[in-house]
């Protein structure tokens, strides 16, 4: 009747797939999580783009008191520009963000103009991040035009020429490759899927660890004659396929939309290889496994699965809050970062999407990392079934 | 067999069990008696390798419990009051899982599941998922997937407890037959008439120790009662103002 541990891996593993790919709650995770997931996000993020863009190619304006600047209003026609009244409130409206960005004509812009010293307001509120700022840029752009027409034509009347005015000539060049800007744009796919590896394999997680114990079938497991490190490796590769899987499922959901939805705006900014996502695969390959350990360990101290949800909800807080961190604190891409959990992740994903080079050590410390975690993770599981404490610990 | 001999535990200040021994005979049926709180699940649990010894020595057959803790747990199928099954999972699919655990041969453990199916007459349940099971049918399944390796030695911690007047019966006769094929089987119980009616010995656990152990009729007479609740009161301890209660 001896049993080697290969055979008890893969009993307990095949009996936990089984017996959780029953559980709804597990299905109804993995299908929100998953594979809605990818289609909801980038529909969002495609009506947010094309909105943007659709307001700078609209070029629509909102001048209040137009009839004050003829001038004004002439150059604008002449630039191709809608003219629109903003409505009487739009000031408590800007605040609001219910409006957008307004130009206030004063009543002695003539006058003034002719003597030199007219001046217009921009009305606008620069706390929020929404796609009135692209309006800004556009009125902004158009008070420098109609500037720069007037002054030259006032030296050329006073018989100077308008190159004086010129001492330096300021010529924008972008270095950012389109596939730059679109992994500033596209940052979401990494974090929601890094995020995804951590919530993927949650529940299954924890109804292995703190569930057994709530149900009271832990004691009698234990009771068998068989390695409990074996035992828990069983579990935990039960836990990774469904982290893994998780992921995948999310990928695939990516994928496809950005293949098959009609985002005409996207394609140029959303052009992810296969071998991207195949990047992004190998990247999480160890990510998702490790996170299922190092959540089985957490959920191991719960006595009840609610219990154990407080605990792992506390790392999951704190993996959301990591990428925030390199945001706030303004990281540059560095080794270092390589061997923190989920920041080197994400750090090797944005590098994949930015285009920029990728060698064997962005995916070796990574994986070297999570596989320590992994293993330390399975050794103090194994160490705890033999307590007391957690064996009879019932709520 | 089961030996054991000076068995102690302490959790904290507690002394759960302060040098229990007792020997439950081959082929025999032992009871293990006492109020609650006694130690009697202490015990058992050490027997069954849960818990670590303090000191003392505990024997199933020729294991020692301690240094093979792998042989005892195949020596003996411990039910103990932890009987949680897999709810998504079937009768059988629960019971499978533990025979595979144990590495047994699926044609073996089919032949040991149906002689069970007969006995505890589960044959209506054991294709069904275990979520919504009663107290006695998840009894049923509780023991039959400790048992499923058939071992010699026999030890359920209070079984009966929770159970409805079939599923004690149906347990009862289960016990007898066990003991019909020659297995040792230890139980542990507060119910006084429960223990008379099946053991052959009785051990009384009180406090930690072992007050008293014999047959029925041994333990009246020690006690100097005629009927076995005064006997146990008695022997088990319990001072003259608790016995009202007890």
């Amino acid at each position: 009747m001896a049993t080697s541990m290969f055979a008890t891996i893969l009993t307990v593993c095949r009996k936990e797939l089984v017996d959780h790919l029953r559980d709804k709650r597990t299905a109804t995770m993995i299908v929100l999580l998953s594979i809605a997931m990818g289609p909801i996000v980038l529909f969002g993020f495609a009506q947010f783009i094309s909105s943007i863009e659709k307001k700078a190619e609209a070029r629509e304006v909102f001048v209040m008191g137009k009839e004050n600047a003829p001038q004004l209003v002439n150059f604008f026609a002449r630039q191709d520009v809608t003219i629109k009244d903003p409505k009487p409130d739009f000031r408590d409206l800007i605040k609001t963000g219910k409006h957008d960005p307004v130009l206030v004509i004063p009543k002695d812009f003539s006058e003034k103009f002719l003597t030199g010293n007219a001046d217009v307001e921009l009305v606008y509120d620069d706390t929020r991040q929404d796609s009135g700022n692209v309006s800004i840029g556009v009125l902004r752009r158009l008070m420098r035009g109609f500037n720069a027409e007037v002054t030259n034509q006032r030296l050329i009347a006073r018989g100077v020429s308008p190159q004086i005015a010129k001492v330096v000539e300021v010529r924008d060049v972008n270095m950012g490759t389109p596939a730059q800007r679109a992994a500033q744009l596209l940052f979401m796919i990494p974090f929601i899927t890094l995020i995804v590896c951590v919530t993927g394999c949650t529940a299954v997680a924890i109804d292995m660890t703190a569930g057994e114990r709530e149900r009271g079938s832990m004691e009698p497991l234990l009771m068998n004659p068989v390695d409990r490190g074996a035992l828990v490796t069983g579990k935990w590769m039960a836990v990774g396929i469904y982290g893994i899987g998780v992921v995948a499922l999310t990928l695939i959901g990516f994928a496809i939309t950005l293949k098959f939805l009609p985002m005409p705006k996207l394609e140029t900014v959303m052009s992810i290889t296969w071998l991207q996502f195949a990047g992004f695969g190998v990247t999480m390959l160890s990510f998702a496994p490790a996170m299922g350990a190092l959540q089985m360990l957490i959920a191991t101290y719960g006595r009840t699965f609610k219990e154990a949800q407080t605990y792992v909800s506390y790392l999951i807080t704190a993996v959301s809050m990591l990428p925030a961190l390199t945001i706030f604190a303004q990281l540059k891409d560095a080794t270092w970062q390589l061997f923190v959990p989920m920041l080197g992740q994400l750090m090797v994903i944005t590098r994949i999407l930015r285009g920029d080079p990728v060698d064997a050590t962005h995916f070796l410390i990574p994986f070297a990392i999570n596989a320590a975690i992994t293993v330390v993770a399975i050794v103090t599981i194994s160490k705890l079934l033999t307590k007391e404490k957690i064996i009879f610990g019932r709520a | 067999m089961i030996e054991v001999r000076d068995l102690k535990k302490q959790f904290g200040e507690v002394k759960a069990v302060d040098g229990v021994s007792f020997t439950a005979q081959s082929g025999a049926i032992t009871g293990l008696l006492g109020p609650n709180g006694a130690g009697k699940t202490t015990t058992i649990r050490m027997i069954g390798t849960l818990i670590a010894i303090d000191s003392g020595k505990i024997k199933i057959g020729n294991v020692d419990v301690a240094a093979d803790p792998d042989g005892a747990r195949r020596a003996c199928g411990l039910l103990t009051d932890s009987r949680g099954l897999y709810t998504r999972m079937t009768a059988r699919e629960n019971i499978r899982y533990y025979a595979d655990l144990r590495g047994i041969d699926p044609a073996r453990s089919e032949k040991t599941l149906a002689r069970f199916v007969e006995w505890l007459d589960m044959k209506d349940i054991l294709d069904r998922r275990t979520e919504g099971f009663s107290q006695g049918e998840r009894m049923k399944v509780a023991i039959t997937r400790a048992l499923i390796h058939e071992p010699g030695t026999v030890i359920l911690d209070e079984p009966t407890n929770g159970l409805d007047v079939m599923s004690t019966r149906a347990l009862r006769d289960l016990i007898k037959r066990l003991k019909a094929e020659g297995q040792t089987v230890m139980f542990s119980s507060h119910v006084m008439q429960e223990v008379a009616a099946l053991c052959d010995e009785i051990v009384i656990i009180a406090h930690g120790r072992v007050t008293a152990q014999g047959t029925t009729q041994q333990l009246l007479e020690m006690s100097g009662r005629d009927n076995l609740e005064d006997a146990f009161v008695v022997l088990a301890g319990i001072p003259d103002e608790q016995r009202e209660a007890a």
